[in-house]
């Protein structure tokens, strides 16, 4: 993997930033530097970024700069520039969520994935935009003002972690932590052009991280290869303490599972709810990418499962709704006014919802991904469908507060990323084209429970044949 | 739900909750919520589950990805 390093350093994938780091080939100052000149280059017209710690990200460069003078080994991280969507608690920083409730809220500790990228070397240059409260598929910020999709600025970046997609696609910074409750990692990935991997629910650390719903929240990275996915994983994966939710299994080394042989590895293709209807772009680029992973060896067959999905989109709408709802309760009691409308209408619903049916909900989960692993997948290792089953649309096409006949194009956003919240299933997504007007399309893959590497490994070998995560937005 | 339902279930909401509504589009979502009660029915209807409880993180473990 040894890139040759490129006069232009914001060029360099994470990966191959931390390689050309630990080679020597690149001062983790050149690399700041680099990442700080083009935000600032290019951030007025994105609007990705809240707070860039300038002076903070430089010292810490320096310091790794200095380490690995002294001989230290670097960390798998080390030099990477990075940040973060504004969710990650870091003690005696403001971390405002994307709202006005919390614009000045200093958060008491700082994230367990914060501290793990830390130890692992990462520059951590400050804080991003996104959805007010993680709440929205679109990205749209009635306080901070919207994010803009890099490749063409009137369309949305969807969301919850827009600037986390925008940023990544803008080579602003080499990597971001977005988080995902209903699609809020992939979206952005899909619309703006990078890779996005949601891990099995329980497979990283909530600690210190805003919480949206207790059962379906889920932290990872928005990056731009599947390689690079692997090696942030391996990083922040792994049993918290803080966090007694997170799960104990062991820690693979992801990246060693990338071997490029996707032969043999059975796909199935959710048809029904997932790919009918989609717009045409979508559906070409997708039985494309198909085609591709089945001249590498892959065995893609098809299959429906209109009950099991009617049923998981069913309790998924209630779960994330009460669980948003109750954490929600002392804002809406007494600062309502401080949402934006779409957001405070949305909790509003959540407590119409009776306990029992909640209960319900909770309760089916674990037979439906039963139901989903046996009847569905079958004896296939992952499920493949397109991430955004529509072109991208426009940031006014899918603003409800501005136009309530907006709601179905706004909720369509999500359609194809909320059944593997509910299911917990380890879920990525890749480029896989573009459209008629020039804005990404989205590869989904899912894989059984805890399958990282399985997802990582086919997601990888597409990346090999195909250049889709290579290409860059030319920024005003 | 039904238009007829949308007043009470406000006020039941203010006694459990504390909520007032905080705007016309939080009215509607309430009207517009028949479609998911429909939807929840419809699933009860058709789909027959094995009694509760039952645990989700048990479901992760036990449908593990078989070693390579």
């Amino acid at each position: 993997m040894n890139a040759p390093v490129s006069a232009d350093l914001t060029a360099l994938s994470m990966t191959e930033a931390a390689d050309a780091f630990a080679r020597g080939e690149a001062s983790a100052e050149a690399l700041v530097r680099a990442s700080l000149a083009r935000i600032d280059a290019h951030d007025r017209t994105v609007n990705a970024v809240i707070r860039l710690d300038r002076e903070a990200a430089l010292e810490a460069a320096a310091s790794q700069d200095r380490a690995r003078a002294a001989g230290e080994t670097p960390g798998p991280l080390a030099g990477a520039p990075m940040m973060h969507k504004d969710m990650y608690y870091r003690a005696g920083k403001v971390s405002t969520c994307g709202s006005k409730i919390r614009r000045d809220f200093v958060a008491p500790v700082t994230a367990t994935v914060l501290q793990r990228l830390d130890a692992a070397g990462a520059i951590d240059m400050g804080t991003l935009n996104m959805a007010e409260f993680a709440q929205n598929p679109t990205g749209h910020n009635a306080h901070f003002g919207d994010c803009h999709n890099p490749w063409n600025l009137p369309y949305c970046t969807g969301g919850s972690s827009s600037g986390s997609g925008a940023g990544v696609a803008a080579r602003f910074f080499t990597a971001a932590l977005g988080s995902d409750t209903g699609g809020s990692i992939r979206l952005p990935a899909t619309i703006c052009g990078v890779t996005g991997l949601k891990a099995t629910q329980t497979r990283v650390s909530r600690a210190g991280v805003m919480p949206l719903s207790f059962s379906a929240d889920n932290v990872g990275p928005l990056v731009r290869t599947a390689r690079d996915a692997a090696r942030f994983l391996r990083v922040v994966a792994g049993h918290d303490p803080k966090d007694p939710t997170s799960a104990r299994e062991p820690v693979p080394d992801y990246e060693a599972a990338l071997t490029g042989d996707a032969k043999g590895l059975r796909v199935v293709v959710l048809e029904t709810g997932f790919l009918d209807g989609a717009d045409a772009p979508v559906a070409t680029a997708f039985e494309d990418s198909m085609k591709a992973l089945a001249a590498q060896g892959a065995i893609v067959t098809r299959a429906n499962a209109p009950e099991i999905m009617r049923a998981v989109n069913a309790y998924t709408a209630v779960i994330s709704r009460v669980e948003g709802a109750t954490i929600h309760g002392n804002w809406m009691r007494g600062r309502a006014g401080d949402y934006a409308i779409h957001l405070s209408a949305r909790l509003y619903g959540g407590y119409a919802m009776p306990g029992h049916t909640y209960v319900e909900a909770l309760s089916r989960r674990g037979p439906l991904l039963r139901r989903f692993v046996a009847e569905v997948m079958g004896g296939a290792d992952l499920v493949a469908t397109p991430t955004l089953k529509t072109r991208v649309p426009t940031l006014a096409e899918t603003d409800i507060d501005a136009d309530p006949a907006n709601w179905d194009r706004f909720m369509a956003v999500s359609a194809n990323t909320r059944p593997f919240n509910y299911l917990g299933l380890p879920t990525i997504s890749v480029p896989c084209g573009f459209d008629d007007r020039g804005l990404p399309i989205g590869l989904q893959l899912a894989g059984r429970p805890f399958a990282e590497g399985t997802v990582l490994r086919l997601a990888d070998a597409y990346q090999r044949v195909t250049d889709w995560h290579r290409r860059a937005p030319a920024l005003p | 739900m039904e238009p007829d339902l949308v007043v009470p279930t406000m006020e039941a909401i203010r006694r459990w909750a504390g909520v007032s509504v905080p705007n016309a589009a939080a009215r509607q979502g309430l009207a517009d919520m028949a479609g998911l009660i429909a939807e929840v029915e419809a699933v009860r209807a058709g789909m027959v589950f094995e009694d509760e409880p039952s645990s989700f993180e048990a479901a992760l473990a036990d449908l593990k990805e078989p070693a390579r």
